[in-house]
């Protein structure tokens, strides 16, 4: 199972109960080294993976600053804590700076890199690769935060930025799919006012947000001509020789959000209403110039429209707890989305002239939903939850074009209602064990998809033992659905089976261990042409068998030099097959060598820190990737991760 | 004397005796009695943040410092300690833990639906996450790392971040809170409102994906409907899976076409999801990758097939 980075690490250089500096309280480390790594195999499978390069970083930083009477003059707390900064692929820096009663300030800031080369793992031939990076900025500063009057400012910012690898099909139905190159520019910004106060008891919440969003990435041409055999099989006589495309897109999504809510001894309630209303303008402009069917083919297509999609939405929580043993709650929610936009293309070409649509798109969901449940502990050795949950959707849909004068329009509206009922028992028959088993049922009168929850049922079942230096827990899970019609039918059945534990019986030794297993089969109907013959009623299988296990062990000697070592390991045991062919039932090839999915994904790891005096610390570590696809070894890699690094204290 | 006034003077006095007694079991002491005993807490506790209403001096003394939380210390300064004598949480059944803690933490919007929570409902109490004296984050107090803590009970989870394709949680760069709120939230604006839980709405009123996926947000002309009527987790596994862009499947075309085959009463206008036309030969490998044509699957302002 999952287990964190071998750096950085978590051992810290310094007293822990730091040092005082007039009136102020302070605790610091920081830990900066060098990263490195070797990889086998596919390259960009790991980058898309894991990701981590060579080169100096500051692995980690921590800086937490107290006044120690509560009466500084600027502040009085400041929390500094970073990570990876430098160029590892995931970096963050996170800061607090408070003043109590006067104000406290948050910001978060990170930056993710992200790579994915392939659109589909199976076949890994897929155009869409993204080397690209997400920064996300939050800063939120709260005014008064002790008080009955608060005031909340802030502001948050992703931006996505990098290349991308995308295609474009032409010129009709039967023609090629050609790469394209692109530089992405994606910015999303979010200003944000606010004020909290307390009025005859209850509490007043409002917030009025201000969002942009624009898209200003463009596409052009990768390779003129023909596409490479690396990417899809060409059609003969298409090819393309420039192409140019840009597609701005702006919008702004202005919100208000307000809350009221109290907390009573017997009776509580609190409400809530958001409105947005997100709106968006584009435009399209492409060219294209190449030849098909051994012509001069010329394509321009503009676009410009808008899109809107106002969303509204409003709660009423009321909770009673008539005495300290009964808590009922009821949650009535609604919302109400309707997206809607106008598209007006136009499209001019050299073998079918021109061509100019009004596309009018309408989609509306209305959803009302009502939950009541009830918690009541009947006795400390054991008490029990019930609940019964309503939704009722109405889905309307109106998709409208107009071309050459005539207007065609294919209205929809459904409903559907989901209903629901779940128990649960909690069991302590002993301080340290408890038991926790519930159930779940529900069905849907109309669900929207054949994926969709329609007649479900789940089953879960926990016990835990809980003592000073150890642990132990069990959990086993199980989620069955059927969503069945007249044609065709879809079910899942997944279970899960889990088992952990730890174990710390000094302060220099800790055990982490655990086992988990997931199976997944799922079975739905798919209809698809092969040679223009349309195949009906056909299964789409997938079997998933995932055991995983980890175990770290940690091990201090004479609390100078601290030792870890760890081991994590996922294998999808799929259903038992070795090749991709000789699947289950008489579908054709291609499905039956995607109705499983073997793989083993392992990373050991090894960490050594040594203390050399109070104030600094030498660390060294290593840690293996180990990724293997049985069905398409190209797509395998082996990496060797490392890092050296001293942590110290100022 | 009238008999009226007799039993009220009766009432009177008992109700003031009673008073009195109760005053006098439940005094409260002083902060420097509890540090006598409790030294290492109290010296470090200017460290916690629930020092701020100590420092303020001016709170009265059921709202502050150490008789803020554990009640009246008379009685357990005169017992010479023992947890029967004074709120101790470890005792505390899960419920009260709650309600001592929310006398102060309920003025948030954020932890207005802790009481119907699933953790609260599944008799998990503040002090199941929370440590106030030996927290191991300063922030949140938290009794563990984050990401550590929520892995504990949420092994499969834990599963799914040890994927090959998988958010980086583990990494660091993500939180579990980023994306969910454990005290509570309302209800979803995806779905059918009931599920998923404790699942945090952001941008006011939207599915938290889209906070840093924000090209996939719209909103669009043509909106994949999927996308807005079941939400992203119709086609991927949010927080991770064996395969590539954490979707459901290991190829593409196998999780198109579980939804597009034309079957039941499905779909926008309830007469089926439309099923692919007869040029698509799905023995040609150029028709194996739905999404290298139709490249914006997720919403298109120009084409209602997803092509541009």
């Amino acid at each position: 199972m999952a287990q964190v980075p071998v750096a950085p690490s978590p051992d810290q250089a310094g007293d822990r109960n730091g040092e005082n500096v007039q009136n102020y309280n302070i605790v610091n480390n920081i830990e900066t080294g060098y990263r490195y790594r070797t990889v086998g195999g596919s390259i960009e499978e790991y980058r898309s993976t894991v990701n981590f390069a060579d080169g100096i970083r500051l692995l980690g930083s921590s800086l937490i600053v107290n006044s120690k009477n509560g009466h500084g003059l600027l502040f009085d707390h400041i929390t500094l804590s970073t990570q990876g900064l430098g160029n590892d692929p995931y970096e963050s820096a996170v800061l607090r700076v408070e003043k109590t009663r006067i104000y406290r300030y948050d910001m978060t800031w990170r930056l993710n890199d992200y790579v994915n080369p392939g659109l589909v793992t199976g076949g890994g031939n897929g155009q869409h690769l993204l080397d690209t990076q997400y920064r996300m900025q939050d800063h939120d500063l709260t005014l008064f935060p002790q008080s009955n009057l608060k005031f909340f400012i802030g502001f948050s910012t992703t931006s996505q930025t990098g290349l991308a690898y995308s295609s474009i099909q032409l010129f009709n139905d039967a023609g090629n799919s050609f790469p394209l190159i692109s530089d992405v520019r994606r910015v999303w910004r979010e200003y944000r006012l606010g004020n909290e106060f307390r009025v005859f008891g209850i509490r007043v919440h409002w917030m009025h947000g201000w969002e942009d969003f624009k898209d200003d990435t463009g596409a052009t041409l990768a390779t003129s001509g023909v596409p490479g055999a690396v990417l899809l099989p060409s059609v003969p006589g298409v090819s393309l020789n420039s192409f140019q495309a840009s597609n701005p897109n702006h919008g702004t999504d202005p919100y208000w959000r307000g809350g009221i809510f109290t907390d009573r001894k017997v009776f509580h309630m609190n409400g809530r209403f958001t409105y947005s209303g997100g709106r968006s303008a584009f435009v399209t402009d492409e060219s294209a110039q190449g030849i098909a069917s051994s012509l001069t083919r010329v394509q321009n297509v503009v676009a410009v429209g808008d899109a809107d999609r106002p969303v509204a939405t409003g709660n009423v929580n009321l909770i009673f707890t008539p005495g300290s043993k009964l808590t009922v709650t009821n949650s009535t929610s609604l919302y109400n989305v309707r997206a809607l936009g106008n598209s007006y293309f136009t499209q001019f070409d050299s073998a079918t002239q021109t061509t100019s649509v009004l596309f009018y798109n309408y989609l509306g969901v209305r959803t009302i939903a009502n939950d009541t449940n009830l918690n009541y502990q009947v006795s400390p050795l054991w008490g029990f939850m019930a609940g019964v949950h309503y939704s009722g959707r109405l889905i309307s849909s109106q998709e409208q074009f107009t071309f050459a004068g005539s207007t065609s329009a294919t209205p929809a509206q459904q409903s559907n209602q989901l209903r629901s009922g779940d128990v649960g028992v909690r069991i302590k028959p002993w301080k340290p064990l408890s038991v926790l088993l519930s159930a779940e049922i529900g069905t849907n009168s109309h669900p929207f998809a054949p994926i969709s929850d329609g007649d479900y049922h789940a089953l879960s079942a926990r016990i835990q033992y809980r003592a000073k230096t150890f642990r132990f827990a069990a959990a086993a899970n199980s989620i069955y659905n059927a969503t069945s019609v007249s044609l065709s039918s879809y079910g899942s059945q997944a279970r899960t089976y889990s088992v952990t534990g730890n174990w710390s019986p000094r302060d220099w030794f800790t055990v982490d261990a655990g086992f988990n297993r997931a199976h997944t089969y799922t079975i739905g109907g798919i209809a698809y042409f092969l040679n223009q013959e349309l195949v009906p009623d056909q299964s789409s299988l997938y079997l998933s068998n995932i055991n995983s296990i980890y175990l770290g062990i940690r091990y201090e000697i004479r609390r100078r030099v601290d030792l870890y070592a760890g081991y994590s390991r996922v294998q999808d045991l799929g259903d038992g097959r070795t090749t991709a062919a000789a699947g289950i039932g008489s579908a054709p090839a291609l499905f039956q060598a995607v109705q499983t999915f073997p793989m083993v994904f392992q990373s050991p790891m090894a960490r050594l820190s040594v203390k050399i005096n109070s104030k600094l610390r030498w660390n060294l570590g290593y840690q293996y990737y180990g990724y293997r696809q049985d069905f398409n070894t190209l797509l395998g890699y082996r990496a060797n991760t490392g890092y050296t690094s001293f942590s110290f204290s100022f | 004397m009238p008999f009226m006034v007799r039993s009220g003077l009766l009432l009177t006095i008992l109700c003031g005796s009673a008073f009195l007694a109760r005053g006098e079991a439940d005094r409260f002491v002083s902060n420097d009695a509890c540090k006598t005993c409790h030294p290492v807490i109290w010296n470090s506790f200017y460290k916690n943040p629930h020092f701020k209403s100590v420092a303020f001096g001016k709170e009265p003394p059921e709202s502050t410092g150490c008789q803020g939380c554990h009640g009246p210390g008379g009685n357990h300064l005169d017992n010479h300690g023992g947890k029967s004598t004074i709120v101790a949480f470890s005792t505390l059944p899960a419920e009260r833990v709650l309600d001592a803690c929310l006398r102060c933490h309920s003025q948030t919007l954020s932890r207005a639906n802790i009481r119907s929570s699933q953790h609260t409902l599944n008799g998990m109490a503040c002090t199941s996450c929370h440590s106030i004296h030996r927290a191991r984050s300063v922030r949140a107090l938290l009794q563990k790392p984050q990401t550590a803590l929520c892995e504990e009970c949420h092994t499969d989870v834990r599963v799914q971040f040890a994927m090959p394709f998988k958010h980086r949680v583990e990494e660091g760069v993500m939180s579990c809170t980023d994306c969910h709120n454990p005290h509570g939230t309302f209800a979803p604006t995806w779905r059918m409102a009931s599920r998923p839980r404790l699942v945090e709405e952001v941008m006011a009123n939207e599915e938290p994906c889209l906070k840093c996926h924000t090209d996939k947000r719209g909103p669009f002309v043509f909106e994949h409907a999927a996308v807005r009527v079941d939400g992203c987790e119709a086609c991927h596994a949010p927080h991770g899976s064996p395969n590539s862009r954490l979707l459901l499947r290991p190829v593409v075309f196998t999780v198109c076409l579980e939804c597009h085959n034309g079957a039941g009463n499905f779909g926008r206008r309830g007469t089926g999801i439309p099923i692919q036309t007869s040029t698509h030969n799905m023995a040609d490998p150029r028709y194996q990758n739905c999404t290298a044509c139709h490249v914006r699957i997720h919403g298109s302002n120009t084409d209602s097939n997803f092509l541009r």
